[in-house]
């Protein structure tokens, strides 16, 4: 028999306190979004629930909160299909042609991807406005296909740079074209890679703020971080029930494909960031 | 040498990709850093003002304490969370009853926006009826509810955890890849010797783990300096802009429809960013491999 070790049992106790520090304020958002007034902590009474909140941001159509979240959705998912589609034929030239200047191309998308955001908002601006493109879906899909494009491209080329040559080689003596390698070889063996990449690029695109916040002034096109950070009551005080209601509602489908798809994600961000 | 053939596919697969950075991101920088040089406000005529702007910058109190302030919270953020990320990872790494889905909880933070966990983190500071004074008096940690970001310590310190929230998963997650590569022969090794658990983490773990520490700090680095979302919800930068981060500063001059002073300031920030990037990578060697 082994002797006694302290060590799995502390392993877990401080699993449990990492768990604890991860979940609380996310459960803390979810209660308060069930809770008739947000001061229940305070009170004797304690805590009275309600599903008031989700009946509001759900049916009233002044909080836009539907069309926030429908903005939301189409645009992230557009500029991830975009920004993926993209990447991955540059991934495929990155990893299967003898070209000058590979590295140099890698690094300087990587290096874009370093600028503040708060560098590029300005300039963006006044190109959408003079375009009349201002509050249109265009004015986030565009610079958000950019955005995520160092990252999309940092993963797919090491998913790619692991697919056999000898597979390319192989077509290529079936008479392919390139496009059609890529299309009918690659792509299918990589979708694993590619349902990743596009897992965190739409991650990424959902949760951005500062472009979403200056290119958009109203519910045609404003997305749902906007739409949260911005909702005001009308005499004054916050309506924090109808905030947390609306964050979690917003929140399920991450959590939702973050824990599906945590295997994928974990992937997806370690490639970005060990191979490099 | 490629064939001609070879090269206009790699051209053509490659174009849309260069494209786009150049469209939307290279461009929109240079074009910040020209208009750092002219007067460009709303309604009056541009005007060429060669450093004018940088000179007014230099002798603009209000942005030397956006410069602190962002400075401050780069320091005392990253190192917190890529310490507390290396915790995690290390938990991560021990066999664990239910990993994926524990794995899958840490993850939550990072995946949830930034604004939409800045609103819960502004509930949890509110002075009466927050989560935090709930604790801290709950716990007996302090007499009175502490003012969160009613005062200038109070609001960095918030603005802090709730960064160090949402970001700490990130590192942890990138942390743990770089630990599961470390060959198990390794530590067996460094127990044969006769080395404790402390001894091989220093002697075994950290200096494999290097490479993989040094681009998440990089990151998180970046990332803090440019803080933009967290700050905006929570504190809006006050109280007294004294938490004003860099990226805000620059944002309430764009919104005031003073392009060239807001313009100004971006250029700071990414060149202090970039600055910092540089020597990151000198003394770490990143990517020294792959060059």
């Amino acid at each position: 028999m082994k002797p006694f070790s302290p060590r799995p049992l502390l392993t877990l106790v401080a699993a449990l306190v990492m768990l604890l520090f991860c979940l609380v304020p996310f459960g803390y958002m979810v209660l308060t979004s069930f809770a008739r007034q947000p001061d229940y902590l305070r009170k004797q009474e304690g805590l009275a629930l309600t599903l008031e909140h989700y009946h509001d941001i759900l049916s009233a159509e002044s909080l836009h909160f539907l069309d926030y979240l429908r903005n939301s959705l189409v645009i992230s998912g557009v500029s991830a299909a975009c920004a993926v589609a993209i990447a991955a034929l540059a991934a495929y030239v990155l990893t299967r042609l003898r070209i000058p200047g590979k590295g140099t191309i890698l690094f300087g998308v990587l290096a874009a991807s370093l600028f503040p955001q708060v560098s590029l908002v300005s300039y963006l601006f006044k190109v959408m406005n003079a375009l009349g493109w201002i509050n249109t879906y265009p004015a986030l899909i565009l610079p958000y296909i950019a955005w995520v494009l160092p990252l999309s491209l940092w993963i797919l080329v090491s998913y790619f740079a692991q697919i056999p040559l000898d597979l390319d080689r192989a077509a290529r003596v079936d008479g392919c074209s390139r496009p059609q390698i890529l299309l009918r070889v690659i792509l299918p063996v990589a979708a694993p890679g590619i349902f990743s990449t596009f897992l965190l690029a739409f991650i990424f695109s959902f949760n951005e703020f500062l472009f979403a916040l200056v290119l958009t002034t109203d519910y045609q096109a404003r997305t749902i971080p906007v739409g949260i950070a911005l909702f005001q009551g009308l005499h004054g005080e916050i309506p924090w029930g109808r905030i947390m209601a609306a964050s979690v509602f917003t929140t399920l489908p991450v959590v939702a494909l973050t824990l599906l798809f945590q295997r994928r994600i974990v992937q997806g961000l370690t490639r970005g960031a060990v191979k490099g | 040498m490629p064939s001609d053939r070879e090269f206009k596919t790699a051209l053509l697969f490659l174009l849309p990709l260069l494209l786009t950075v150049l469209a939307f991101i290279a461009v929109p920088v240079a074009g910040t850093i020209y208009d750092s040089f002219f007067r460009d406000v709303t309604f009056l005529p541009r005007r060429f003002l060669g450093l004018e702007n940088y000179r007014s910058l230099l002798a603009d109190r209000a942005f030397y304490q956006a410069l602190l302030f962002t400075l401050l919270f780069t320091i005392a953020s990253v190192p917190l969370e890529v310490v507390l990320g290396l915790v995690f990872a290390l938990i991560l790494n021990r066999p664990l009853p239910a990993r994926g889905l524990l794995r899958a909880a840490v993850l939550i933070p990072w995946a949830i926006p930034a604004a939409v966990s800045g609103r819960a983190f502004e509930l949890i500071y509110n002075f009466s009826y927050g989560l935090a004074n709930y604790l801290v008096l709950t716990l007996g940690l302090s007499d009175a509810p502490v003012n969160w970001l009613g005062s200038s310590y109070g609001a960095f310190a918030s603005l802090v955890i709730a960064d160090a929230w949402r970001t700490t998963p990130f590192v942890a997650i990138i942390l743990l890849a770089g630990l599961t590569a470390i060959p198990g022969d390794l530590y067996r090794q460094a127990t044969i010797d006769g080395a404790g658990t402390l001894q091989q983490f220093a002697r075994v773990t950290l200096p494999l783990l290097k490479p993989v520490l040094m681009v998440a700090l990089l990151f998180r680095t970046i990332d803090a300096l440019r803080v933009f979302d967290v700050v905006y919800v929570i504190t809006g930068g006050g109280p007294g802009g004294s938490t004003n981060a860099l990226s805000l500063y620059g944002y309430q001059y764009f919104l005031s429809g003073d392009f060239g002073y807001g313009s100004t300031i971006s250029v700071v920030l990414f060149a202090v960013a970039l600055a910092l990037s540089i020597l990151y990578v000198r003394v770490s060697g990143f990517g020294r491999e792959l060059a």
